[in-house]
């Protein structure tokens, strides 16, 4: 297995490389001038002004000599600095990828508990009102929009029954803790104030409920298909001849072989998520690098929405790494070879 | 086993029991302290915290309320007040101006500010070449007679300086700090300042707040200037929350997460509850307009003088108002913002279809056209342009004039305007400052100018004006009291051009909590927050 780990792992900045030109030619090639949403309109009229910001920027060479040097900076790890905020790409991002994991993994761990428990549930109670009720479940909340649903229980929580802060991380009011890792939660806990902790959480319950329900759907769905094949197996039929008990083969004989396809799903939406949780971050006014991407994407906002496609083609090979990985262990019988 | 299970239990029992304690802790809601921060919601458009170079409605306020002018404007919108400078005086000619800075002024390391500071930030403004570089334009030289005495020499008369100087980007900087960070207002500027960054974690000013902290896309902190003595400031520390959504923006205020929100639509702000949240609807300066380009290479036929004013007859104006705004806003007569110098009875644009059809007949176009309409798709000021589009197409659609509906990103579309020109467009404009001026270099169809360039003035001779620039030539060398008239002339002429048709100026939405006194927008700066209290 550490050779095949050690294999891919040498084969992803090749990836990488291929992932940088292809977005780096697709954005320069896009019609539109990034420079208009920096120098405003009317500057855009004066040539002298556009001549001396295109120097600014290095858009007055030409796109290869653009390239060559965005890769020759790439890997001394120098992404660039944004057109828009004006700071380097890599302290954007990290200051934002502490909020969308913190975020992201808070709703994976609601999507795939509540999601793998339905969908278990569901397959054991096969056509009865209970696979019923979590077929519809799901459905509602993999097809709501999240803006919407986002909004309406923003609106019920927070604003009618006070049960839920409004948008943000932390209330605007309240100085976030020391940055150790970014996430408010742990930075918190580390600092010892357990307010500002409560704070946090209490920040973070909604929207990971809002984006876990979106994944819990696909995930119970997944897990109730796989539970239906698993339970008809032999082995099941044996353990059950066996006397074990009905919780232990649910979740320890047939969801272990069940898992499989669902891990799949589950790496997929953690690393989808990473840069595209957009419209709850945008609806919980939260910080994250899915509205970093869209801002760069609307202002072309070149060396963002490279080191935002950077970010997210990371994701994905690290995540499919770790699938793969988890395939293994959920199943030894895989070959990692 | 069962001995580890056990424990299990009970560890997975503590940490709910934590958990759900500390979710009790959270939910707390304790009354406003007088000494808690004011939060103001507001989508951020900052694109820098350096006075050179930003160039937004949220850097006009950081900018107003951080680094101070020479020059402010009163809460009437109109009359000029001293800020940095105590008095000034401009020659008859309105060549030079000369400017006594009140001596007591501070910068927010305790260093006096000084005319040396002032000229150097004028400088760097001009030489950074960035955003708000234009303002210094027209600047010939910028002399410190003293340290308290500033004379500034014009190439040619402009009586609407001092109006400029109330543009938050004039803000003076420390110069001294802020060279000794990179800063440079040499001729090179553009190529050696390096100050940008610093100056997203710092401010040098001397107005009533220092920066405290700012995270792009997320917040930016306030807290008071101990150095400053003008007034005094109603509260000390302010956060503004980038809050993107206008219903984000009002739950906000409805729950108290937030106490101030100048962007929730009409509609939005008609729903919050008048027992928490107070909305004081304002005219704005902010305009939304349609505009034509005869020049433009996509036109099909000819866009004449008669089919502009068809055009322009053929929209129902209060429709648009009603239709994007829900009625929250005003009609415009002339691409000079209601209330500004040069618009006092003004005559209102009306919809009259009769008229317009026989405009299109003795126009040879009584059978209509089809007409390309590329617009920036993006919600301004509370208007939708798609959606003010649509009605566009159907009022257009009543004299047999199809428009083809291209809704673009903004950066598009400026691709767009300044290359082959676009046949009909929609677009907004918000002020700089208290002035005519600036919107007469802008619109008017003198040579040169941005919009006689975009409506093809080079390729169609026949919408180019040489009265506007005439007029504007004498308005700039009159004193305040001649302005009125001549830039009430030159705004019949912008209205008889047919070339930009302003449609709506959106009401303003200034909603704050109950307890918050003191909010007002203001034409130069947009929210003065030192006028803000917590009662």
């Amino acid at each position: 297995m550490k050779r095949y780990i050690l294999r891919r792992l040498v084969a992803m900045p090749l990836l990488v490389l291929g992932i940088v030109t292809v977005a780096f030619f697709i954005s320069h090639a896009t019609q539109g001038d990034p420079l208009v949403s920096i120098l405003g309109d009317r500057q855009m009229d004066n040539p002298e002004v556009v001549a001396a910001a295109r120097a600014r920027w290095g858009l007055d060479r030409s796109l290869p000599v653009q390239y060559f040097v965005y890769v020759r900076n790439l890997v001394t790890g120098d992404l660039g600095i944004s057109i828009r905020t004006k700071q380097p790409v890599t302290t954007d991002l990290m200051a934002r990828l502490p909020a969308t994991l913190e975020l992201v993994i808070a709703a994976m761990l609601v999507g795939s508990a509540v999601g793998i428990a339905l969908g278990v549930l569901a397959a054991r109670f096969r056509d009865r009102p209970f696979d019923h009720l979590s077929r519809l479940f799901a459905l509602v909340g993999s097809s709501l929009p999240v803006f919407w649903s986002g909004l309406i229980l923003l609106y019920i929580f927070s604003v009618k029954v006070d049960w839920i802060p409004g948008p943000g991380r932390l209330d605007a009011r309240t100085t976030p803790p020391e940055t150790v890792t970014g996430f408010f939660t742990i930075d918190s806990l580390l600092a010892g104030d357990l307010g500002t902790f409560a704070e946090a959480l209490h920040h973070l319950a909604l929207p990971a409920l809002v984006l876990g329900w979106a994944v819990m759907g696909i995930i119970s769905r997944m897990v109730r298909a796989s539970m239906l094949d698993v339970l008809s197996q032999d082995y099941v039929l044996a353990a059950r001849a066996r006397g074990a008990r009905e919780l232990r083969v649910l979740f320890h004989h047939a969801l272990r072989n069940a898992l499989i396809p669902t891990l799949t799903i589950i790496g997929f939406s953690f690393a989808y998520l990473i840069t595209g949780a957009v419209l709850t971050e945008t609806i919980f006014s939260w910080p994250g690098i899915g509205s970093y991407a869209v801002n760069a994407a609307r202002n072309l906002d070149y060396p963002a929405i490279m080191g935002v496609t950077i970010i997210g083609g990371l994701a994905f090979l690290i995540t499919n790494l770790v699938t793969d990985i988890a395939y293994a262990v959920a199943d030894p019988r895989i070959d990692m070879q | 086993m069962k001995t580890a299970y056990r424990l299990n239990r009970r560890r997975a029992m503590l940490v709910a029991a934590t958990m759900l304690t500390a979710l009790g802790l959270g939910g707390g809601d304790a009354a406003m302290a007088a000494d808690q921060p004011l939060v103001i919601a507001r989508a951020f458009d900052f694109n820098s915290l350096d006075p050179a170079r930003g160039w937004c409605d949220s850097c006009q306020i950081y900018l107003t309320n951080v680094y101070e002018t020479l020059v402010g404007l009163d809460a009437d919108n109109k009359t000029l007040k001293p800020r940095l400078a105590l008095s000034w005086e401009a020659n008859a000619e309105q060549t030079q101006y000369t400017f006594k800075l009140d001596p007591d002024a501070v910068f927010s390391d305790g260093s006096p500010v000084e005319a040396k500071d002032v000229k150097w930030s004028w400088e760097r403004l001009h030489n950074v070449k960035g955003g708000p570089s234009f303002m210094m334009d027209g600047v010939k030289s910028i002399e410190a007679a003293d340290a308290h005495t500033l004379v500034v020499t014009m190439d040619a008369p402009n009586s609407e300086f001092l109006g400029i100087l109330t543009a938050p980007y004039t803000g003076v900087i420390n110069s001294d700090v802020a060279m000794a960070n990179g800063a440079s207002a040499n001729e090179d500027a553009d190529k050696t300042d390096t100050a940008e960054g610093w100056f997203l974690a710092n401010s040098a000013g001397s107005g009533p707040y220092m920066l405290a902290g700012y995270k792009p896309d997320d917040e930016l902190r306030f807290t008071a200037n101990p150095h400053f003595k003008r007034s005094k400031v109603g509260i000390s520390d302010v956060v503004m929350k980038h809050t993107k959504d206008a219903v984000a923006q009002a739950q906000m205020l409805e729950n108290g997460s937030a106490d101030v929100a100048m962007q929730i639509d009409p509609d939005t702000a008609k729903r919050l509850p008048a027992d928490k949240v107070t909305t004081d609807v304002v005219a704005s300066y902010n305009f939304i307009y349609v505009a034509l380009s005869p020049g433009a290479k996509g036109n099909k036929v000819p866009l004449s003088k008669d089919v502009r004013e068809a055009i322009a007859m053929a929209l129902d104006y209060d429709g648009i108002i009603e239709f994007t705004v829900g009625g929250a806003g005003n009609p415009q007569a002339a691409p000079i913002p209601n209330g500004f110098p040069g618009t006092a009875d003004l005559p209102m644009p009306k919809q009259d279809l009769a008229k317009a059809k026989e405009l299109m007949a003795k126009a040879g176009q009584a059978g209509g056209f089809e007409i390309d309409a590329i617009f920036p798709n993006m919600n301004v000021y509370g208007v939708d342009l798609s959606l003010m589009m649509q009605k566009v197409q159907q009022d257009l659609a009543q004299i047999s004039v199809k428009a083809n509906l291209q809704p673009v990103e903004f950066s598009v579309w400026r691709t767009h305007i300044s290359g082959d020109g676009i046949p009909l467009t929609a677009v907004f404009y918000a002020p700089d400052y208290y002035g005519s001026a600036q919107y007469v270099q802008y619109f008017a169809m003198s040579e040169g100018s941005p919009w006689w360039k975009r409506a093809g003035g080079a390729n169609d001779s026949s919408i180019t004006n040489t009265k506007e620039g005439e007029l504007l030539t004498q308005a700039l060398a009159s004193p305040e009291s001649a302005k009125e008239g001549i830039y009430h002339q030159i705004a019949m002429e912008m209205i008889g051009d047919k070339i930009i048709l302003p449609v709506v100026s959106p009401n303003l939405v200034l909603a704050h909590g109950k307890s918050i006194g003191g909010v007002r927008y203001s034409a130069c700066c947009n929210l003065p927050i030192d006028e803000i209290t917590r009662q």
